[in-house]
């Protein structure tokens, strides 16, 4: 019944439960209908949180984000994912976040992390 | 306007002076030292010739390695020869038994009978303890500043006389008393004291001791018991003995 | 088995009172047999007979309440506090004061104890101001930790408290004498411990005051300590004062780099600055106590500070730049010259992992001119031994010699904490010191021998009277200051003293283990830069002036620019605007000792470590890593980017630098004494005069002390008298 994946991420051939779906297919389909939701609440989202974006931009950031897992195989990290996503979705729609929270899928504020020592000097006392 | 900060500054001077120690009239005084003209450390002491044998005998009596037991004895000797003990008394001392200045300053301020401000020649104190003011003390100190003309605490202009009032000396018995210099002057009238005074300022010294007549500290009203003359050996033992 | 504490013998000369636990230093040798039963609340316990019942508690895991007794102290048993129950007894006794008798059972928690604590701190508070909220001893006053845990809740007294005026006794302690509750420690740790004898109890009774008597300055280079010695608010620190409240201090462990003992301090920070220094127990080098340029002098820390790199523009004048620009041009100038035409010189404050890393850059540059500011005779062995530069007998083995020989040196300000266990063993132990060396006053009495150097051949060749005496010693040390060795004969003089040491130590028959000779260092980099390679002495530099020359925190200014060429350019790198920056072509900020992570080696030989309490001010940086950051641009990158990496270097090329609080024992002086004899060189005739003769110059001697306002203070009041620093107290 279990899935060579979920074989995987058992570790020691122990089978464990699915979360949602039992298999890739499964998986797979819950995540289109996730992104489906997004693509259609995009124009809303936008209008609501009065976004200086555009809904085609909204809609390619969806895209870019589902793209970023796009290699992920194993069906019970995908729900997590979808899980996760619904979450977010659900906090957009009923404007739980605020404009920035929205806004912040647009703009990486983390600087990546200087790793080489001349850098780290510069950079500050404690690198 | 001037007047005003004239008041301020007064004001002000005493809410500070809060904060240093009273100097009081007392056997005490203050314990720390001021420098005034006539007590700084430049004030000029040394022992006399006389002296410096005495302290060589009375170090002499201590354990080598001990000079500081001399402590007393010599702050006594010092002043003794000046009178009262400058701070420069003091110094020397220390100097003279080779310990800290400060070993000697403790010593000098503890005990009452070391005299750190300047006295008359005459030192006069007087007993206003519980005993002796039952037995009129208070007459005999009125006695005292009305003929000096100085009240407690003070020195009279000519540097002759100084009067303090202490607590017991420890002659109940022969109350009211004084005690001038080394001497007790007991049983005391406001004339006797005057009589006193009037001695030492012509340059002589009164006999010490009680000026009612009787011998010492025997009992005033005449003895009560031991009044026969004591019986010879052998009163009151059995016979066969 | 914990070291009784020295409580015997207050003062060389006092009796001996056969209440007070004399005995227990000598008892404790011979004592396993004969141990007294007692009982702590019921517990039995044997403890040593002669130790008192408050050690006995102590022995127990039982903490008494007291004031006046300090372990390091004399007993005086005059604050009560101490009371204890003991079974069976009319009265409470006090414990500090008191020997346990066997089969006593000492109750420290009964009905009695409690009620005479309590009844004790009423006296105690009875005069006692309660103006806790503006006391800097709030937060750490043992009376008000007391009063809150054995006190009562209320008072009974309605009548008026005693006021006593205030000391003036110089410009580092704050004296409000209402709050002294006339423990006396502080009298006792000024006698006992500083020996200075300025301190004193005056008046009697009621009027009972701790003072001077005199107007006078409490002058002794330890007087801070009786800061951490008074139990209440009465003596407090000057610069600290109203500043912070120690419990929104963060402390950090550290290493004080003032002088070469490494006293064992507590940096107490408050938002980046830091606030004060305090002592940190470590019986092997400076007990509790410190010297007051390691309390007091933090305030130069943040004063004259180096806080961005600069170079010296085209007018001459040092302008701000940034540490690209700055590193580009040294990393340049290393490139543009040969090997030989670069050189180094490591300053008194340089810890070991940067004076590791830039003896690393300086190698893989082909340059050897290294050097240290401090000098050290080369002749004979030289630095090549070990045990030629170190305190071989340790800090703590004073106290087990009999006779002490200085040589050259002023122990009492180029050492305080040194002087202060020569004290100890001089008061407790019968210890004889003798001095070669021009007359100073060391607060206690030494056999000063002369100070013409003369004095030192005739003690080498045995016709010198003393010789007797030394040869008569069980357990000699010799101490030679490292100021005699810098004299222009100082090898001959580090002959000399060899000779003397090997002598002594041939004709005590002292066991192997046992140094003699020994080396006392004034500055702390001096043994860490020697055990990595570092010439001492800038001579070399001076014989062939480099074009490079690279100044690691070099404040004394042995190289000027007159030495050398007229384009030669110079790196300064450092943390003061002190003597070496303004001559700078370009200057590199650095970290002070309380701003970094580093490895210091005291001059013992004792590795120890400073920790990061507070960042460095501006751009400047950890020194390793300003010397890694220029080795990469220079293109000979060292192979280490973090502390650990260096520290691994350090192990490779010293492995005791890295041996954190341990001591390698360092030998073959014999050997070193064949070598030294080896030199061709006369004594001078100049007398041995260390620098630091007196009081005032011992304040200012490094560029964190010479930046301080304290210590600046501390001068002018040595000079002119404690009543020129004086300020208007605010309370």
């Amino acid at each position: 019944m279990a899935s060579a994946a979920t074989r995987v991420a058992a570790g020691a051939a122990k089978v464990v439960k699915p979360i949602f779906s039992r298999d890739v297919d499964e998986a797979k389909r819950r995540a289109r209908e996730l992104y489906r939701a997004w693509y259609r609440e995009v124009p809303n989202t936008v209008a609501t949180f009065q976004l200086d974006i555009t809904a085609r931009q909204g809609r390619d950031k969806v895209r870019e984000m589902f793209n970023k897992n796009k290699h992920i195989s194993d069906p019970r990290v995908i729900d997590m994912l979808v899980i996760k996503g619904k979450m977010e979705l659900e906090e957009t729609i009923h404007v739980w976040k605020q404009k920035t929270h929205v806004m912040r899928y647009f703009q990486e504020t983390e600087e990546p992390r200087a790793n080489d020592f001349l850098s780290k000097f510069y950079g500050g006392h404690d690198p | 306007m001037f007047l005003s900060a004239a008041v301020r500054s007064a004001v002000s001077q005493t809410v500070r002076s809060l904060h240093r120690s009273a100097a009081r009239a007392g056997a005490g005084g203050i314990f720390v030292h001021r420098d005034t003209p006539d007590n700084n450390s430049d004030t000029p002491f040394d022992f006399t010739e006389e002296n410096k044998k005495r302290i060589e005998a009375i170090i002499s009596m201590y354990p080598v390695g001990h000079k500081q037991a001399a402590t007393i004895p010599v702050l006594d000797l010092a002043q003794r020869q000046h009178g009262w003990l400058p701070i420069s008394a003091m110094n020397k001392v220390a100097e003279v038994l080779e310990i800290a200045p400060m070993r000697v300053y403790e010593v000098a301020t503890f005990y009452t009978m070391f005299l750190r401000q300047p006295v008359g020649k005459y030192f006069i104190q007087i007993c206003t303890t519980t005993p002796c003011m039952l037995c009129n003390s208070d007459s005999i100190l009125e006695a005292i500043q009305n003929k000096l003309g100085i009240k407690v605490g003070e020195t009279t202009p000519d540097k002759m006389f100084t009067l303090i009032e202490v607590e017991c000396l420890g002659a109940c018995v022969n109350a009211p008393m004084v005690q001038i210099n080394d001497n007790y002057y007991e049983d005391l009238s406001p004339k006797d004291i005057e009589d006193i005074i009037d001695e030492l300022k012509a340059g002589r010294i009164p006999p010490p001791g009680p000026r009612n007549g009787r011998f010492s500290c025997e009992p005033a009203g005449g003895l009560t018991s031991l009044t026969e003359p004591p019986k010879g050996p052998g009163f009151g033992v059995r016979p066969d003995l | 088995m914990l070291r009784l504490p020295t409580v015997g013998r207050a003062l060389a000369g006092a009796a001996k009172s056969s209440l007070a636990p004399s005995n227990t230093v000598r008892t404790s040798v011979r004592a396993a047999s004969n141990m007294v039963e007692v009982f702590v609340d019921g517990k039995p316990l044997e403890v040593e007979p002669g130790t008192t019942v408050l050690q006995a508690c102590e022995k127990a895991g039982i903490q008494i309440p007291r004031f006046c007794y300090h372990e390091r102290l004399s007993v005086a048993g005059n604050c009560r506090m101490c009371l204890v129950e003991i079974e069976r007894a009319p009265k409470p006794v006090a414990a500090c004061a008191m020997p346990v008798m066997k089969g006593w059972n000492i109750l420290t928690n009964s009905e009695k104890t409690r009620k005479a604590r309590e009844g004790v701190m009423e006296f105690l508070l009875a005069n006692h101001p309660l103006d806790c909220p503006i006391c800097d001893q709030g937060g750490e006053c043992d009376l008000q930790d007391q009063s809150m845990q054995f006190g009562s809740d209320r008072s009974r007294f309605t009548e008026g408290k005693r006021a006593v005026e205030d000391k003036n006794i110089g410009p580092l302690i704050k004296t409000i004498m209402t709050r002294c509750i006339q423990c006396t420690r502080c009298v006792r740790f000024a006698s006992e411990i500083a020996g200075v004898e300025d301190l004193g109890t005056t008046g009697r009774g009621n009027n009972l005051q701790i003072g001077t008597y005199v107007e006078k300055m409490f002058m002794s280079e330890l007087s801070g300590n009786v800061i951490d010695v008074c139990p209440v608010g009465a003596l407090t620190s000057k610069p600290y004062a109203f500043t912070a409240r120690p419990w929104e201090t963060r402390k950090t462990e550290s290493i004080d780099v003032l002088d070469a003992v490494g006293s064992n301090i507590m940096v107490s920070t408050r938002g980046g600055e830091v606030m004060r220094v305090m002592p940190r127990l470590n019986e092997d080098i400076n007990e509790e106590w410190i010297s007051d340029k390691t309390r007091f002098a933090y305030d130069g820390l943040k004063r004259q500070r180096l806080a961005q790199p600069m170079v010296k523009d085209d007018s001459g004048q040092l302008t701000p730049t940034t540490w690209e620009d700055a590193l580009t041009r040294v990393a340049g100038a290393l490139q543009s010259v040969q090997g030989s035409e670069v050189a180094a010189i490591a300053g008194g404050m340089a810890d070991a992992e940067t004076l590791v890393s830039l003896k690393d850059l300086l190698n893989r540059l082909n340059s050897e001119n290294l050097c240290t500011e401090e000098l050290f005779p080369m002749a004979g062995a030289g630095t090549d031994l070990r045990s030629n530069y170190l305190l071989n007998s340790r800090i703590a083995g004073i106290e087990d010699c009999d006779l002490l020989l200085l040589v050259g040196t002023n122990p009492r300000y180029e050492a305080p904490l040194f002087n202060a266990r020569i004290r100890k063993s001089w008061l407790h132990n019968e210890l004889r010191v003798a001095m070669v060396g021009h007359s100073v006053d060391l607060s206690f009495s030494y056999d000063h021998l002369g100070e013409e150097t003369s004095v030192l051949k005739e003690l080498a060749n045995g016709t010198h009277p003393f010789c007797q005496v030394l040869s008569a010693a069980k357990r000699p040390v010799v101490v030679v200051g490292s100021s005699a060795l810098q004299r222009e004969d100082g090898a001959a003089i580090m002959r000399a003293v060899s000779t003397i040491a090997q002598n002594a130590r041939t004709s005590s028959g002292v066991e192997e283990r046992w140094k003699v000779l020994n080396v006392l260092h004034r500055v702390a980099s001096q043994v860490a830069a020697l055990d990595l390679g570092y010439k001492a002495g800038v001579d070399a530099i001076r014989a062939a002036p480099p074009k490079v020359l690279f100044l690691l925190g070099a404040d004394a200014g042995c190289i000027t620019r007159a030495d050398l060429p007229e384009d030669s350019l110079i790196i300064y790198q450092g943390h003061h605007g002190d003597v070496g920056a303004p001559m700078a072509d370009i200057i590199l900020p650095g970290a002070a000792y309380t701003e970094k992570n580093a490895t210091y080696v005291n001059t013992e030989g004792r590795s120890q470590q400073t920790r990061t309490a507070v960042t460095a001010p501006g751009m400047a940086r950890e020194d390793w890593k300003i010397i890694r950051a220029v080795s990469e641009l220079a293109g000979v990158t060292l192979p280490y980017d973090s502390v650990e990496g260096v520290r691994c270097r350090l192990a490779e090329v010293s492995p005791n630098l890295v041996r954190y609080d341990d001591v390698e024992e360092a030998n073959y002086f014999k050997q070193a004494n064949e070598l030294a004899q080896a030199v061709n060189q006369d004594l001078l005739a100049a007398p041995l005069v260390p620098p630091q003769l007196t009081a005032k110059d011992f304040y200012m001697t490094d560029s964190i002390s010479r930046a301080s306002q304290t210590m600046a203070k501390c001068v002018k009041a040595v000079t002119e008298g404690a009543a020129a620093v004086d300020e208007p107290s605010v309370c």
